[in-house]
């Protein structure tokens, strides 16, 4: 089953990213505003199908992650630099790292992890009124915090309170539930776990600590 | 760093691919790239050609993958450390790249990834590269550990951005000098700021070395729960079970192979399921490294040995003879390949009852190895053979050849006492090697303690006799060559004795260039030798 599932999720990407080769060239030839949203969507798909993989392989016991070290500056200016905006939006992501207070280099899945902070960097731009910022900080007890933060209107209370998806939304959650299992992988032999944490402050705040 | 002036290699099967990559390291500013289509066309480039950058993909058709490749070309020192070797791979390729142990690419791009994308990582890791370069140079096959680790504490003083890199090729030099105190003072110093795999691994290597192997064991379990894509990992407690505990090895690398299938693993399988008397598992396993490579560059000689053999174990004669007899026309033809096919087929004659045949087989086997100069593992392929029919007194002076001429390598001391160990002998095996062992500890101390107290040339005599008979036991040579040195310092230099000194020497570097006393003697002779004497390089 495990092969079943895997191999159509890899097809589907496949032909997503060939979509993603014809609109480019399509955007070669005549810019438009319908091409970039369409290219938004299909990077948005095709990162969907590979949490979906994620979070089977999770249910199936079977997901491992990769955990080596990373330069945090080299992984969040491509984790940002990636991120195509949706459309409409206006905001700019802000990476604000500081050298003086974040480590330079930890281990993690760095695959998975771009997938989780750029997931909520998309999800900051649709509600930001001007900007959103990429933290990297160490944590006192050991261990690292992302964050995402926005100018918006915050989090709704259901989410904050741990429900995945808003009543009124058409999201399915998926992006938050990816979030938190990424975060429980990530383990040290010690037996600590990496953990999600919602707030509100000037707007929404997604902080993804690993340990 | 700009590209324009570098030099690249795209290796790729798939033509529009390489099409496409080509025209994307072109707008990301490499202008000269020439591209290979498979393993055999790369390997043909890396030998006429010095590259910066290597741009490979994983999947490389015909069951061989960029992985293989990597292997195959670090060891055989196609690849200089200052060569960039970048990995492309699909979402399948990346579990196998991300989770590479002893051999990693230097990164690793998923598709699709844009130009952009490719000059960033491209030009980060030739940054790499040219900030270690002052440490690159002594690591290596012509290589000076204790010149590299000096450069890692020089390079570390100058708060190097790369200083974690640097620690961790630090802890490799420091373990491969057998210095696991300090290597365990490294690993335990980073693993104090936080927690990373390599230092785990690391920190465990060092407690084994230091012969704390619970400590290991136990440090390397909670690693694998941790980071339980962490091959490493795996091979580092696979080693130690080996050891100990053959079952468990067998169970674990059973495990690894679930985390990424490669030949090398499939092999260890293979022989530990032989071992074990697993025959239905081993001859599965040994099928898949015959039949996965069908470019034939990672085939062994034991792959088909241990094929045969599981085979046999079960009562299938034939499908036995016909693995042996296969074996020539995937290899050239060598002594090696000769004898082993010999060997084995005599093994297969004996368990399926035909004395005859299996004498017959064996003699070849014999006339082979008696002519010396087989790698280990085949002398004692024939050794097993002469144990199946009953010839132990041959089998056990092939294996005493073989354990004095290889008696710090503690692979080919296992290996002898596998052999030992299927014949039913392991208590016997045991004592007889540590037998051995202590033998060669005791000549090379007796030769060293007569030259100390003056009597040199007995010494001369002792060490140049075995140096002569074990052409492969570098520390016979070492001392050989230092008692010669010692003469020359003594009553004078001659050209003779200079030549002789160095033969040994080089010797010694052909039988194990890493081995920690080669430095010494090296510097002992370059301090004697006149000017006009055959200069020793390295």
């Amino acid at each position: 089953m495990e092969t079943l599932v895997a191999a159509a999720i890899h097809d589907a990407k496949n032909g997503l990213n060939a979509l993603n080769t014809w609109l480019g060239e399509a955007h070669q030839q005549a810019p438009s505003p319908a091409l970039d949203a369409a290219m938004e969507v299909s990077t948005r798909i095709s990162a969907q199908l590979v949490e979906l993989l994620a979070m089977y392989r999770a249910d199936e016991g079977s997901l491992r992650l990769a955990i080596e070290d990373h330069h945090l500056m080299d992984f969040c200016s491509e984790t940002v630099a990636e991120v195509i905006p949706p459309a409409g939006t206006s905001s700019r992501v802000t990476l604000a790292l500081d050298p003086d207070h974040s480590p330079e280099v930890w281990a993690f899945d760095a695959y998975q992890v771009k997938l989780v902070l750029q997931d909520a960097l998309r999800n900051a731009l649709r509600h930001a009124r001007t900007s959103v910022v990429l933290d990297v900080t160490g944590e006192p007890g050991g261990g690292v915090r992302f964050c995402v933060s926005d100018d918006g209107s915050g989090f709704p209370a259901p989410v904050l309170e741990g429900a995945l998806s808003t009543m009124n939304s058409h999201s399915s959650g998926l992006g938050l539930r990816f979030a938190r299992v990424i975060a429980a992988h990530h383990a040290t032999p010690d037996g600590r776990h990496g953990r999600l944490e919602l707030s509100n402050q000037n707007g929404a705040c997604f902080a993804l600590v690993l340990p | 760093m700009d590209l324009s002036g570098k030099s690249g290699l795209l290796i790729d099967d798939i033509p529009e691919m390489r099409t496409t990559v080509r025209i994307q390291l072109a707008d990301a500013g490499l202008e000269r790239c020439d591209a290979a289509r498979n393993i055999k066309e790369a390997i043909d480039r890396l030998t006429a050609n010095r590259y910066d950058l290597i741009i490979c993909d994983y999947n490389l058709g015909q069951g061989a993958d960029g992985q293989q490749l990597l292997e195959l070309v670090r060891r055989q020192q196609l690849l200089p450390m200052s060569t960039v070797f970048l990995m492309i791979t699909g979402e399948t390729g990346y579990e196998q790249v991300s989770t590479a142990a002893e051999y990693a690419p230097d990164d690793y791009l998923l598709k699709p990834f844009t130009s952009e994308t490719l000059r960033t990582r491209l030009s980060r890791i030739l940054d790499k590269k040219e900030a270690l370069k002052r440490l690159y140079q002594h690591m290596g096959e012509k290589g000076d550990r204790s010149k590299a680790l000096a450069m890692c504490d020089i390079l570390i003083e100058e708060k190097s951005r790369y200083a974690l890199d640097i620690l961790r090729i630090k802890g490799d030099l420091l373990l491969a000098q057998k210095n696991p105190l300090a290597a365990l003072a490294l690993y335990e110093s980073v693993l104090a700021q936080r927690a990373t795999p390599w230092a785990e691994v690391g920190r465990a290597r060092a407690l084994a070395a230091d012969g704390q192997t619970d400590a290991a064991k136990e440090h390397l379990a909670r690693a694998l729960t941790a980071y339980p894509n962490y091959l490493a990992a795996y091979d580092s407690l696979s080693k130690i079970l080996e050891k100990t505990d053959k079952v468990a090895a067998q169970q674990l690398v059973e495990q690894a192979l679930k985390v990424a299938p490669s030949t090398q693993r499939q092999r260890q399988l293979g022989s530990l399921a032989l071992e074990n008397k697993d025959f239905t598992r081993a001859e599965e396993a040994f099928r898949r490294t015959v039949e996965k490579d069908r470019t034939g560059f990672f085939k062994s000689h034991d792959d088909y040995a241990g094929l045969a053999k599981s085979y046999v174990e079960q009562g299938k004669t034939k499908e036995a003879l016909a693995t042996v007899s296969d074996m020539s026309q995937h290899f050239r033809k060598s002594p090696e390949l000769t004898a082993r096919q010999a060997a084995v087929e005599s093994v297969v004659h004996i368990r399926s009852g035909n004395t005859a045949a299996a004498a017959a087989a064996l003699e070849r086997a014999l006339a082979v190895s008696k002519q010396g100069g087989l790698d280990p593992t085949t002398a004692l392929e024939v050794a097993q053979a002469c144990f199946a029919a009953g010839k132990t007194d041959e089998a056990k002076n092939i294996i005493k050849a073989v354990a004095e001429d290889h008696h710090e390598s503690e692979e080919v001391i296992a290996q002898a006492r596998s052999v030992f160990a299927a014949a039913g002998m392991q208590a016997e095996g045991d004592l007889f090697l540590e037998a051995t062992r202590k033998q060669m500890i005791k000549l090379n101390n007796d030769a060293v303690a007569m030259a100390k107290a003056g009597d040199l040339d007995t010494a001369i005599s002792m060490l140049e006799e075995a140096a002569n008979r074990l052409t492969n036991n570098c520390q016979v040579a070492v001392n050989a060559a230092l008692a010669i040195l010692m003469q020359v310092q003594k009553h004078g230099p001659t050209p003779e004795r200079f030549a002789r000194a160095q033969g040994y020497i080089l010797q010694a570097r052909r039988a194990n260039p890493e081995h920690p006393r080669l430095a010494e003697v090296t510097g002992f002779y370059r301090k004697l030798a006149p000017a006009g004497t055959p200069i020793i390089e390295g």
